[in-house]
């Protein structure tokens, strides 16, 4: 059963081209990392799932069903299927910490869970929820504060608390580890796999932090040169057999994407 | 020359047309009403409360300011049994409106824009859709109603203070006493001239409301987006007032 189906999908922000004939799939309970150099489309990709973009043409199916021309008021039951978390956080400012990553489970999301009540979780069964997520990210003691008074890392642990609290089937994590020391990261990558252990969930996560990334997921697929180029096993990806991977990974400076950069490439089968 | 003028109309049709958009997607919001009541009692509290002192302020010198200038006038030809009506029926269908709709706009519609750019440059925005959220519903609605609401509660507030205000002014500096204003405001000025103002200050709270929250929306470019967009809210509102004031005028009366 697959839980994303993407297939030749193309995005154009005016005469910039992003995404350029995309085809990628996800089986269920799966977790696929995505890595490629800045400014890529990883994070269009990701939004692009959600629905959040729409794209120039292409096919594009979460959990069998299409996104692609529907209205926003109809992506709203896929999208209760969804947890992410965005790059820049998109935490709500107006909004203190429990008020966040309690939020999604007052809209409506969540309720697959064993403990709702008529449909809607508890109040009590809301705070209980959020201030384990808030524990597990390290964050307790947090729950008052407002989201300006976070770091960036305090700031991306609420992010990955909001998008993990429901439970959501398909998780989408664009850069989990940004702004993220070594150990608080490792943690982090812990914690998420634990939680994809614990409900099955299909994961996708966007990470620039390859190593840790590959201690998480189970294939880590490359985009460059506005297309996937390489998909492979986490595990030996720094053995990858494609050279551009190979170099990316290891962070050498020389090599063929040092000789091309990142949308000059037309060789896109570099071994 | 004439290839920017063209676009300069171009661009305001395209923000014209955004606005009218955004005024339909919030009323089919209103049908039936749905929207977040913490989001609106909040946005009631903090639009309209808070904007209390300034406004109070403002609306008693605009009603001294009246009498100040009609005054001398009314002394001169011994008609003082008139200052009450002549400054009230300014006060009451042109400048408490108009000057109060002004301060509103400059402190919350400016205020609304900042906060509804700010929110869109760091994605907060997307992160409601992505909840499932419609972002018009949730934070669009509860705005524009708050803000006509409280617009045509605070034009109704500084409409009194105004007269208070010239009453006292009058009474001070004219030496026309305070019973003489007073028949002359009650005699003189029919309900219609106060409604006439309140009817002008709920179409003055739209065009706020809309052009604050479209142009808060529709953001694009980060903190100098966020000025650009805060800037063109406040013209836009200011322009929309005076056309509104000058097109209400003269079709109502």
């Amino acid at each position: 059963m697959t839980a994303v189906r993407i297939a030749d999908v193309h995005k154009r922000y005016g005469s910039r081209r992003v995404l350029d004939g995309i085809s990628l799939e996800l089986p269920r309970g799966t977790k696929l990392g995505l890595i490629g150099p800045a400014a890529a489309g990883k994070s269009v990709l990701c939004k692009l799932i959600c629905g959040l973009e729409q794209p120039d043409r292409g096919e594009l199916e979460v959990f069998g069903e299409s996104v692609v021309g529907k209205r926003e008021a109809d992506l709203g039951p896929l999208r209760k299927r969804i947890g992410m978390l965005f790059q820049n956080y998109a935490l709500f400012d107006f909004l203190t910490v429990e008020q966040n990553v309690a939020f999604p489970l007052e809209h409506g999301f969540g309720t697959q869970s064993r403990d709702r009540a008529g449909g809607e979780l508890t109040t009590e069964a809301i705070a209980e929820r959020v201030a384990a997520r808030l524990k597990a990210v390290g964050l307790a003691g947090s729950e008052r504060k407002l989201t300006g008074e976070l770091s960036g890392g305090m700031k991306k642990r609420v992010g990955i608390a909001r998008a993990t609290v429901a439970d959501a089937e398909l998780v989408i994590y664009d850069e989990p580890s940004a702004g993220l020391d070594p150990v608080t990261t490792q943690k982090i990558y812990d914690l998420l796999a634990a939680d994809q252990q614990r409900t099955g969930a299909t994961v996708l996560a966007v990470s620039s932090d390859v190593t840790a990334l590959a201690t998480f997921v189970d294939e880590i697929a490359f985009l460059y040169d506005h297309r996937i180029v390489y998909r492979g096993p986490a595990a030996t990806i720094a053995d990858s057999p494609n050279s551009l991977v190979r170099q990316f990974v290891r962070g050498e400076l020389e090599g063929p994407l040092d000789q091309a950069g990142p949308g000059m490439s037309s060789d896109r089968s570099v071994t | 020359m004439i290839s920017a003028i063209g676009a300069g109309a171009l661009r305001i049709a395209q923000e014209v047309g955004g606005i009218v958009l955004l005024a339909g997607q919030v009323l089919r919001a209103l049908i039936p009403p749905r929207m977040d009541t913490r989001e609106l009692w909040k946005n009631l509290y903090k639009m309209g409360n808070r904007s209390v002192p300034i406004v109070v302020l403002t609306a008693f010198f605009s009603g001294a300011l009246m009498m100040l200038q009609a005054g001398p006038f009314v002394k001169k030809f011994g008609a003082t049994g008139l200052a009450g009506w002549g400054a009230g029926y300014a006060v009451l269908r042109e400048i408490g409106p108009i000057l109060i709709a002004l301060m509103f706009s400059g402190r919350v519609g400016a205020n609304n824009t900042a906060e509804l750019s700010t929110m869109t440059v760091t994605e907060q925005l997307d992160g409601l859709r992505a909840l499932a959220i419609d972002p018009v519903r949730f934070l669009v609605v509860p705005r524009v109603i708050a803000m006509v609401v409280m617009l045509v509660a605070l034009t109704a507030i500084g409409d009194l203070v105004a007269l208070v205000g010239a009453t006292l002014i009058g009474r001070a500096m004219l030496d026309i006493e305070l019973s003489s204003m007073y028949y002359s405001i009650t005699e003189n000025l029919k309900p219609y001239d106060f409604l006439h103002g309140i009817y002008k200050s709920i179409a003055f709270g739209v065009a706020i409301a809309m052009s604050s929250c479209y142009f808060g929306i529709t953001v694009r470019g980060g903190a100098v987006g966020v000025g650009r967009a805060v800037n063109a809210a406040v013209v836009a509102a200011a322009v929309s007032i005076m056309l509104l004031d000058f097109f209400l005028t003269y079709l109502t009366g």
